[in-house]
């Protein structure tokens, strides 16, 4: 029996530390945002007289939803209308422990050093197998609530959240046959470098590139907006129908967990989407050297694309229509699946005859 | 490492709360959820010895086994559906028109 | 040393969130106490060295059979269905026969089990999995997806309304 190695503890320490307080500053920067980011497409002002460019409004938001009533309905099954928010944060904290946020790279004393916190060989099903806890924290608010709104609002959002995880599974899994590996530091590895696209343009080698991947990124990228229930998708929240969905009879506390699981939720896929189709950590052009110079250019591309991605979420709940809901459901069965599948053939005839 | 016989042994008192179940209730749900029970519980074994002799068709098995139990869980439930907006009663003693 | 400690535990929650299953009289709290057993499981999984399976229990078991019964419970509003007291009876014997039967299973595994622990690492990653699987159970794959289909086709059919129970729109 070896002694416990307490620099690998210490490090591991570390690396969940910056990543949960990442994850943890993700919603007030994420209100802000789309705050601002509403105003600007909707041609108004947005917060500004908290702080300079309303940059304050955050915590004003957070210290509302801390001396607000924290109420229950009198019909409420307690147990389960206190932990449904717990479930909804299940999947947003858990789920980034697996992708990767920067260079790997080596430590003074010969120790290398990977950002990520889990490094298991069936890197993405752990995504997956922790994102579809994610809908018993819906469809619990929903019941537990004992109104008829949230009901109907918890019981769509889920329908609608297991039928987009099919068609999300099968289009990652295209990028993970170019890699022919589970684990998200292999996607990333094999998209370092680059090609040469007839003879002049030098491209970088991400998946978003190659022509086989076109359909299975537009899949991803729509099917990750009705998992996290965002816009065109938000059965959920469907603001004009349902009041506010299945989190109508909560306050507070628990409607702020709710909320920060949202916002959390959202960066997760954006990294997901950055780690399987954009390169991840990669920066374009240029070869990073493995030690705290390239570990940190890739920390800060990794951190750049993510918030690209994050912009267009935002971007596009305020400029498109909420789909209607069977409308939602046969695109999400009848175009998306078989997009997916028909997606896989054609990675798998790429990879037959070597063009990839 | 963990002897593979405690794993049997879990997955013994796995099975048996199951047939305790299956037994004793008489919601269809709960006998239903009991059976899936009893599913998991042979899992275990499988991969219990899968690891005990480094085969690895254990797990293929198990692979198997949890399709077929999804296939079973989606028409049994079904049945049970139909079942429940004939009699408007979740009691499975209810379902006796055959009987004579 | 840690390894034991974790399969106690996780042990213990297996059991007593089955047993609540089995006892509680709302099978919402047996449907939730399930998938908390199944994620037990999937952490014994993990302990046998297949964490494929155990990514693959969570993510069939515990994140898609079980949201099915959580959907059917909830839609047809059985926690207010009274389930009537099984006759004593039948208590007795179900209680005393699963008691003897888990006894002589516990028993017979505990004298016979096999206890030389094997030597070497197990490779269970989804490479080793999928390549047996194409190799030598590639009928059984596509006899499965046929079984799929038949039992999707069957669901439709088999809680399709008939006419009989048009009043009570609940889905």
């Amino acid at each position: 029996m070896h002694g416990i190695d307490w620099v690998d503890v210490g490090l591991s320490g570390l690396k969940i530390a910056v990543v949960l307080g990442a994850m943890l500053n993700v919603t007030p920067i994420m209100v802000w945002v789309e705050r601002r980011g509403s105003a600007l497409i909707q041609d108004r002002p947005g917060p500004n007289r908290v702080g300079p460019f309303g940059l304050f409004q955050s915590f004003a938001d957070a210290l509302k939803f801390i001396l607000k009533e924290d109420m229950l309905p009198a019909k409420a099954n307690k147990v389960l209308y206190t932990i449904a928010p717990m479930f909804g944060l299940i999947p947003a904290l858990t789920t980034i422990a697996v992708v990767p946020w920067g260079r790997p790279f080596l430590l003074p004393g010969g120790r290398l050093f990977e950002p990520i916190i889990a490094n298991v060989n069936i890197g993405i099903l752990l995504i997956f197998a922790l994102a579809s806890m994610g809908v018993y924290g819906i469809v619990m608010a929903g019941w537990a609530s004992a109104n008829k709104y949230s009901l109907f609002g918890g019981i769509r959002a889920s329908a609608q959240m297991i039928s987009y995880e099919l068609s999300l599974t099968l289009a990652a899994v295209s990028a993970l046959m170019v890699a022919g590996s589970l684990s998200l530091p292999d996607v990333v590895w094999r998209q370092t470098g680059s090609f040469v696209l007839f003879n002049v343009i030098k491209l970088p080698a991400w998946n978003i590139f190659s022509p086989a991947m076109w359909i299975a990124f537009v899949v991803f990228f729509v099917s990750a907006f009705a998992e996290t229930n965002r816009l065109p998708f938000d059965f959920a929240e469907a603001e004009a129908e349902l009041v506010a969905g299945y989190h109508t009879e909560y306050s507070s506390m628990k409607f702020a967990l709710f909320f920060m699981s949202e916002y959390m939720a959202m960066a997760t896929m954006s990294a997901l989407i950055t780690t399987l189709f954009l390169g991840g950590w990669d920066i374009p052009w240029y070869n990073e050297p493995p030690n705290a110079l390239g570990f940190a250019l890739s920390v800060l591309a990794f951190v750049v694309k993510v918030s690209v991605l994050l912009f267009i979420f935002v971007w596009v709940r305020w400029t498109i229509p909420r789909l209607k809901y069977d409308l939602l459901m046969k695109l999400g069965w009848k175009v998306f699946l078989p997009a997916a599948v028909i997606n896989i053939v054609i990675v798998a005839l790429f990879i037959a005859k070597r063009w990839i | 490492m963990i002897p593979t016989h405690w794993f049997l042994i879990l997955s013994a008192i796995l099975f048996t709360i199951g047939v305790c179940g299956v037994l004793t209730r008489k919601n269809g749900i709960t006998i239903f959820m009991c059976i899936e029970l009893m599913v998991n519980a042979v899992n275990l074994t499988f991969v219990a010895y899968a690891r005990q002799f480094h085969q690895i068709h254990g797990l293929l098995f198990v692979f198997f086994v949890m399709a077929i139990a999804a296939a079973e869980a989606a028409v049994g439930l079904a049945i049970f559906i139909s079942l429940f907006h004939h009699r408007h009663t979740i009691d499975v003693d209810e379902a006796n028109l055959m009987r004579w | 040393m840690i390894s034991f400690a974790i399969f106690f535990f996780f042990a213990a929650v297996a059991v007593i969130f089955a047993a609540m299953v089995v006892l509680h009289r709302n099978p919402v709290v047996g449907a939730l106490s399930l998938v908390a057993s199944f994620f037990a499981l999937a952490v014994m999984y993990v302990l046998l060295e297949a964490p494929f399976l155990a990514a693959l229990q969570v993510i069939v078991y515990a994140g898609a059979i079980m949201v099915l019964f959580l959907f059917v419970i909830m839609l047809l509003n059985l926690q207010h269905q009274e389930e009537p007291r099984t006759r004593p009876v039948q208590q007795f014997l179900g209680y005393t026969t699963s008691a003897a039967f888990g006894l002589a299973l516990i028993y017979y595994l505990a004298k016979y089990g096999v206890t030389k622990l094997p030597e070497g690492a197990f490779v269970s990653d989804a490479r080793t999995i999928g390549i047996k699987m194409f190799e030598g159970y590639i009928f059984p794959f596509e006899m499965v997806s046929i079984l799929l289909l038949a039992a999707i086709v069957g669901a439709l059919l088999l809680s399709g309304r008939t006419g009989v129970a048009k009043n009570e729109e609940t889905s």
